[in-house]
């Protein structure tokens, strides 16, 4: 028992001596690493201590209770006669109970309603970016950009002019090497350059990686791929449908514009999605 | 002292025998019913932790600019909510400790959640009386995932911000409501800025209150219904064996908080956990590995990344893709869980109360269908890493993806079949301990359709043992006052009543109500 | 019994890590100044013909083998990134080239980018000069974060993506930065070889390239305050150590507090 006694008294020792050391690290200024073992020796040096108590000097296992197996049900007949005595003057008045029950009912409906306020109406918003006819696309940073500022085989996030950093315009500017045909119809590309919606058509990641010696698309959220040159059809993972494409031209200073918005809803399906 | 503060409580509210049944209440203490605790404390800790958070943290999303003391980020522009956390773990004393202590513990909540859940399921201790809090247990659970992804989006970085993007688009791909319910939850398009203060809010207030309410109906009815135990020479349907509350049981819990307070503070200072200063504050355009969610949705992630390209489009509207692994395959799993206790009442036929804890083997097709649940979501698990996996080892994302499409579906129903065989087979064979089984039989187990048909039956070898030589005793103790002992010379147990009795006969009472087969012999 | 499983797969797990970090330190920066002198254009003649020619072609126009060095983005910049990281020469052509340990010393690959610059008049651009210390760490980490870390993460590990070539997928492995120097940053940024993209200074100015490299040197070695990084690989990894680690050690000390079965229940003692 000496023995049993000593090992509980170390550890509530160190319990103790651990906590003042963290406080005078604390003290000088911290360290995440040196509070996280202290504090951890701390807590753990009571918690070692209990159990070693428990163990071996707190008496053990073998104490009996008995229980019922089956909850006594005895007072079930005195339960339901009060219950019907109570509900009896109620029951006989139809009327009052139904236009209670009424108000609470149109009550609950009612106070529903401010639910509503958390948002807007989606209406067809998710249809729509910030892309309209004559907007430069400009990097995060604000700059536009002209078609040979861009090698062969190089790829961009841009965004409508004044709108840097929206979340549904995101839009990737790639310029295909020169043997490659661009896809969709001519005039939505400029000297071998394309745009294409950032945002995954799967679940709205942004689909960020590239790579040119395949023109390949990857969004790296669940792995669907998009071909470039096919339209950014999916070619694998869970992906659906193809990227929307931006109609992009040039504008009297040779920087890159879009032509219109996108002609179909960018990112992820919905169920009214048109 | 205590005793005077104890007696001028007593004096005004009475209550002395709910302390005194109280104290001497047995608990069972088998280490796997300590699995909830670990669940419960965590919770305690999160609380404790979350509150030293919440006085740092700011749930808005207004702009501002970081002049802290991490360097790369100096002068960025960022959210304050995504501000104050970089500015808590790098210029608050004891920050980044609490702070990551805190997602420690969350991980050690749901991880002994989910071991006890899985020992609540294999033991059968959720069959009746305690369906009540089995259906409890499982919402406490989804409550805890809930709040852990509620809780590490709230920095507002790089990483979360992509994990609210897809859950977002989880919500959108919802039949006819989806759109309403996204819009109206996050505010508008993604990313409205409504989103993190109410995130907050539902972190700091409205799911603990529920976890914490949840708890105390999940603990009452334990308190009140009696911890379930295993089969044993003293065990019976009508009794509880084990160490008191007081003072025992209290120790080791109160050992067990401290246990756990300790795990996740040292690990809070010597493991990092979500280091947000490195993923960057979230911005729409920007995305990266690591794109995995934390590890308790691992399985969404997966089950969203193998899911094959397959949606439904007709008459102008569509279900997407996202919709039937990221919301299908959840309702599946958790409405299981939720109606297992009631479909396996219906398909066994057993209704009855059950107090004593059936081993795996007892009920091989129970044990099977968790096997394979199991499985299925561990692979999913597995599967949301596979781009890592296909770095590590240099091999095709594509490739390690498909393997997963056929492993998936294929391996866990294998999985459960193969249990099956060998929990019959191991029932059938006799052996106490795995290792002893004959590996013959699990390839044909003897006595195989006496196995078959006991199967889902109420298993042979559970409650009644034999009780030669076993007897009670009822003496007065020297205090005066009654108590009773159960004696099995076979076994060499002897065992006292918790508690003690006024007169003999109801020391006599309870000793028949708990050993209602062995005989009493009235003593001294 | 079950702690040693626990520490065997802890360790387990830590030597994992570890396999994926890069032990070996950086290569050498270039040192090619854009003169060469005689000796060095006979060196580097003699060297292609000895090594390069058989698949990159007499005159450098390509063969079945490898490809045209007298086009695109081909250049001192992408000559020099290819040679020093290795990453050529190779026997045979496959998918990707990989990063390996380079058979010729400096002198040697400077020889070979001035001859290949000067024989076949390449187009795509020089070496860049790169001076991480003038370079801005907050603006070349918004440049790393907007053009690098899709591919190459966000912590700097590198990461897969997949191939299409021809109806069949193959895998690309991106490789993290623990053996890149600075001036391979620049010329792996303007030039993107193999499948990786090119930035153009439209795209990544100079300056803002001076920040990546001092962003990207940061991320050697990141400020790991809260600990044990696991490799950097993010919620994998942490969940992981949250489960053996976490979850194990109190699974453990709930079996050492709690009884067995068939334990007996221990008497008064």
């Amino acid at each position: 028992m000496n023995r049993g006694r000593g090992l509980i008294l170390a550890a509530f020792g160190a319990s103790m001596a651990a906590s003042i050391g963290v406080t005078v690290v604390y003290a000088l200024g911290g360290q995440p690493q040196i509070e996280g073992v202290l504090l951890g020796v701390a807590l753990g040096g009571i918690a070692v201590g209990l159990v070693l108590f428990g163990h071996r000097v707190l008496p053990g296992g073998h104490f009996v209770q008995a229980r019922d197996v089956v909850p006594p049900t005895t007072q079930r007949p005195e339960v339901a006669a009060s219950f019907e005595e109570g509900a009896e003057p109620i029951e006989r008045r139809r009327l009052i109970a139904t236009a209670f029950a009424g108000s609470v009912a149109l009550l609950g409906a009612a106070a529903v309603f401010p639910i509503r306020s958390l948002g807007t109406r989606p209406g067809r918003q998710l249809d729509h970016t910030s892309w309209r006819r004559g907007l430069r696309a400009v990097t995060n940073a604000g700059r536009p950009l002209r078609v040979d500022g861009l090698d062969p085989d190089s790829v961009v996030t841009v965004f409508p002019e004044g709108h840097e950093g929206s979340a549904d315009s995101q839009t990737l500017l790639i310029r295909l090497p020169g043997g490659i045909t661009p896809p969709g119809p001519r005039d939505w590309t400029v000297n071998g350059v394309v745009a294409f919606s950032k945002i995954c058509t799967h679940a709205g990641c942004p689909v960020g990686l590239y790579q040119t010696d395949t023109q390949e698309l990857f969004c790296p959220c669940h792995q669907s791929t998009f071909s470039v040159p096919e339209g950014a059809r999916p070619t694998f993972g869970p992906a659906t449908r193809p990227l929307p494409q931006l109609p992009i031209g040039l504008d009297d200073d040779g920087f890159i514009i879009a032509l219109s918005d996108y002609t179909e809803p960018v990112g992820p399906g919905f169920w009214n999605r048109p | 002292m205590i005793s005077r503060l104890a007696r001028w409580i007593d004096d005004r509210i009475g209550g002395s025998a709910f302390a005194e049944s109280a104290l001497s209440k047995v608990f069972p203490d088998h280490w796997s019913f300590m699995l909830g605790e670990i669940a419960l404390y965590s919770f305690v800790v999160l609380v404790v932790t979350g509150v030293f958070l919440t006085f740092f943290f700011d749930p808005s999303v207004a702009e501002t600019t970081y002049q802290g003391g991490y360097d790369p980020l100096r002068g960025e522009t960022m959210s304050e909510a995504y501000r104050s956390v970089v500015e808590l773990s790098f210029d608050v004393r004891a920050g980044l400790v609490m702070r990551q202590a805190h997602h420690w513990a969350a991980f050690t909540m749901i991880g002994s959640l989910v071991l006890h859940l899985l020992r609540v399921f294999f033991t059968g201790a959720f069959r009746r009386p305690r369906e009540i809090n089995w259906l409890v247990g499982v919402t406490l659970l989804i409550l805890a995932l809930a709040n852990g992804f509620t809780g590490y989006s709230l920095p507002d970085d790089l990483l979360s911000g992509m994990g609210l993007r897809i859950m977002y688009s989880l919500v959108l791909s919802v039949p006819v409501i989806g759109t309403w319910v996204a819009f109206l939850l996050f505010g508008g398009e993604f990313p409205d800025q409504e989103i993190i203060p109410r995130l907050f809010v539902i972190h700091i207030m409205i799911v603990p209150a529920a976890i914490a309410v949840l708890i105390a109906v999940h603990l009452a009815l334990i308190w009140h219904q009696k911890h379930t135990d295993y089969a044993g020479r003293d065990r019976r349907e009508s009794n509880v064996v084990g160490p008191k509350l007081w003072p025992t049981y209290a120790s080791f819990s109160l050992a067990l908080f401290f246990a756990v307070f300790a795990v996740v503070v040292t690990m809070g200072g010597l493991v990092q956990v979500n280091p947000v200063w490195l993923y960057g504050p979230f911005r729409p355009s920007e995305v990266g590995p690591p794109s995995q969610p934390d590890w308790f949705v691992g399985w969404l992630e997966g089950a969203l990344r193998i899911f094959p390209p397959w949606e439904i489009r007709a008459f102008g509207y569509e279900i997407p893709n996202p919709f039937y692994p990221g919301v299908l395959v959840p309702t599946v799993i958790f409405g299981g869980l939720y109606l297992w206790p009631f479909l396996e009442a219906r398909f066994t036929g057993d209704r009855g109360p059950h107090h004593l804890l059936d081993r795996a083997r007892d009920h091989p097709v129970r044990t099977a269908f968790g096997v394979t649940a199991l499985s299925f979501v561990v692979l999913l698990q597995v599967a949301a890493s596979n781009d890592l996996l296909a770095h590590g080892f240099d091999a095709s994302v594509a490739t390690i993806t498909w393997i997963f499409r056929i492993v998936v579906p294929v391996v866990p129903p294998l999985l459960g079949w193969f249990t099956y065989r060998l929990m019959t087979a191991l029932r059938a064979s006799g052996a106490e301990r795995f290792a002893e089984m004959p590996l013959r039989a699990v390839m044909r187990p003897a006595g195989d359709a006496e196995a078959l048909a006991s199967v889902g039956a109420e298993p042979a070898a559970v409650a009644g043992p034999t009780t030669d030589g076993a007897e009670l005793t009822v003496y007065a103790a020297a205090d005066g006052r009654w108590r009773w002992r159960y004696r099995d010379p076979a076994d060499d147990i002897e065992l006292d009543s918790n508690t003690s009795y006024v007169t003999e006969q109801l020391a006599a009472a309870d000793a028949r109500k708990a050993y209602p087969e062995t005989p009493l012999v009235r003593n001294r | 019994m079950a702690v040693v499983a626990t520490v065997a797969l802890a360790a387990a797990i830590a030597g994992a890590c570890s396999y994926f970090e890069d032990p070996d330190p950086y290569r050498p920066p270039a040192s090619y100044t854009g003169r060469p002198t005689a000796e060095a254009l006979a060196l580097g003649q003699q060297l292609y013909q000895r090594d390069c020619s058989f698949c990159h072609g007499d005159d450098g126009r390509g063969t079945s083998q490898g490809p045209d060095l007298a086009t695109g983005e081909n250049g001192p910049a992408l000559t020099d990134f290819m040679l020093r990281t290795g990453r050529m020469p190779i026997d045979a052509p496959v998918e990707q080239a990989q990063a390996g340990t380079s058979p010729y010393d400096s002198d040697e690959i400077d020889a070979l980018v001035a001859y290949l610059d000067d024989a076949f008049d390449q187009p795509g651009p020089d070496i860049p000069e790169i001076d991480t210390a003038a370079g801005d760490l907050v603006e070349g980490r918004a440049a790393y974060q907007e053009n690098c870390a899709a591919c190459h993460a966000t912590t700097g590990i590198g990461g897969a993506m997949i191939a299409g070539r021809d109806g069949e997928t193959t895998g690309i492995f991106i490789p993290g930065f623990a053996r890149t120097s600075p001036t391979e940053v620049g010329e792996a940024a303007r030039t993107g070889p193999g499948a990786m993209p090119a930035f153009s200074p439209e795209i990544i100015d100079h300056d803002e390239l001076d920040g990546l490299a001092r962003y990207i040197e940061y991320l050697k070695d990141p400020d790991d305050r809260g600990g044990w990084s696991l490799g950097r690989f993010g919620p994998v990894a942490e969940g992981a150590a949250g489960l053996v680690l976490g979850v194990g050690i109190l699974v453990l000390f709930v079996r050492w507090v709690g009884t067995t079965r068939g334990q007996r229940p221990k008497e008064e003692p």
